[in-house]
């Protein structure tokens, strides 16, 4: 993320912010990293799957039935696959 | 005149979705051109041009599938 441009008076202003305020904009900042965090993860699974799925000629813009299941299951298994690893990771303790 | 709050707010989820955009864009770009221009001519072909929007169109197809599987998967482990 670029950085935010907080004008002088914006900064003067979050330092007058009441107790609920500063709590409330800590509580949607910590919301907001987290949505960003699932969405760059969305974007690297989704990167991944559609190599794997989509690898028949561009002849229409919408997804094939059987591109559609692949891309499910491929976000499943990718999911089983990292539980694996964790799983395997803690055997090795 | 807009709170300073409200003011932060906006400009964290203007920024995000900027990031989010910006994200969509390269990796559109990156799978597409590998796709859609095997050898690069004097300019995109017509083509070229067609495979790039059905690319384009599938990519965001593939992204709502993606991100509605992945997020069911989320909510079920919270």
């Amino acid at each position: 993320m670029d950085q935010l441009q907080i004008s002088a008076e914006t900064q003067q202003g979050l330092q007058n912010l009441s107790a609920k305020d500063k709590q409330e904009l800590n509580q949607f900042v910590v919301g907001e990293t987290q949505k960003a965090q699932i969405q760059s993860t969305i974007h690297e699974l989704n990167s991944v799957c559609f190599k794997k799925c989509i690898t028949g000629r561009m002849s229409s813009g919408s997804l094939e039935r059987n591109e559609d299941s692949c891309m499910k299951n491929c976000v499943d298994r990718y999911m089983d696959a990292s539980m694996l690893v964790v799983k395997n990771l803690e055997k090795m303790r | 005149m807009v709170d300073a709050k409200t003011d932060v707010m906006q400009q964290v989820r203007q920024q995000a979705a900027i990031t989010n955009a910006r994200a969509l864009v390269e990796k559109i770009n990156e799978h597409c051109f590998e796709r859609c221009v095997p050898t690069p001519g004097s300019s995109l072909s017509s083509g070229e041009q067609t495979c790039f929007n059905n690319c384009m169109e599938k990519y965001m197809g593939a992204w709502n599938a993606t991100s509605r599987q992945y997020l069911s998967h989320v909510q079920k482990g919270m």
